[in-house]
């Protein structure tokens, strides 16, 4: 798993909003999230090797109606950006008629580390210098 | 004397040319048909990868799978492509349910997209399982090759025809 996503779910858990990963078994009161890898979008081989991996994941927010001065979609998209940089945008906004909940979805794009390829170039001197 | 030279053939070319001007629209039609009809391919196929689960009501705010006959709508009901919008030789169009009109589940009428939606999008009481923007993503270089091996063969046609 991508530390990247990790380090933002650890985030996410740390605001007041309840969050879950893979969907929730009860769902609690008032606005929540639910955050999830969902498929590989990309990768890169070499040496018979995946090197690089990319993940798309997506985040959803439901919230009933917010009040005045409530910042919970400003805070979600600073988040992302903290994250993941520009790998993000904002996919759908639904409002789901028989719970009365706005539901926005989110998108973004998560890399598995990938090892320096520098620092495996590096060919130590066959002969040490003697000075 | 001034250096002369003679170039056999421009007539040709031009009319080719023109020709490849007039046919572009059409061309790039056909281009895109290929390219949506690998789209819907791979959406198609997605909607069969959809997990399941018995039908339960989602009570007590619990999520649940769609159901094995909520499935059974998507996967009968196909995507599709929509009808094209040209607008000089730029065409465009999409892939998906919006005309999968109704469906019964239940013995209710229920709208085809809204049962995507719900399974792709994921809703309060519903787990999401996105295979559209999965097939979306995954298939797109493979769509833009059908679309440019297409459209390769037609302009290599038109300028044999002379």
């Amino acid at each position: 798993m991508p530390s990247e996503y990790e380090a933002f779910v650890a985030a996410l858990k740390l605001t007041s909003t309840p969050v879950a990963e893979y969907g929730w078994k009860t769902r609690p009161e008032g606005a929540y999230y639910v955050v999830q890898l969902d498929f590989e979008s990309g990768s890169m081989s070499a040496d018979g090797v995946k090197q690089d991996r990319s993940w798309e994941g997506s985040l959803d927010l439901y919230y009933p109606k917010l009040t005045d001065g409530d910042e919970l979609i400003e805070q979600t998209e600073e988040l992302l950006t903290e994250f993941f940089g520009v790998s993000w945008s904002l996919n759908s906004t639904q409002y789901e008629q028989p719970t009365g909940l706005f539901h926005m979805e989110w998108v973004f794009e998560a890399m598995n580390d990938a090892e320096d390829p520098e620092e495996e170039a590096v060919i130590p001197d066959a002969v040490p210098d003697e000075g | 004397m001034p250096y002369q030279m003679k170039v056999d053939g421009m007539e040709e070319i031009s009319e080719t040319l023109s020709k490849l001007e007039e046919r572009a629209p059409s061309v790039a039609a056909q281009g895109l048909y290929e390219g949506a009809a690998v789209m819907a391919a791979e959406i198609r196929k997605g909607a069969e990868s959809i997990r399941t689960a018995p039908f339960k009501y989602a009570g007590g705010g619990e999520s649940r799978l769609p159901s094995p006959e909520e499935k059974e709508i998507v996967v009968s009901a196909g995507a599709g492509i929509a009808k094209f919008d040209k607008n000089g030789a730029e065409v465009n169009t999409s892939v998906g349910y919006r005309a999968s009109g109704y469906a019964d589940l239940n013995g209710k009428k229920k709208p085809v997209p809204l049962i995507v939606n719900a399974i792709n999008s994921g809703t309060s009481f519903m787990q999401k399982q996105p295979f559209i923007r999965k097939a979306a993503s995954g298939a797109a270089p493979k769509a833009m090759q059908a679309i440019k091996e297409r459209i390769e063969q037609s302009f290599e046609a038109i300028t044999k025809e002379n």
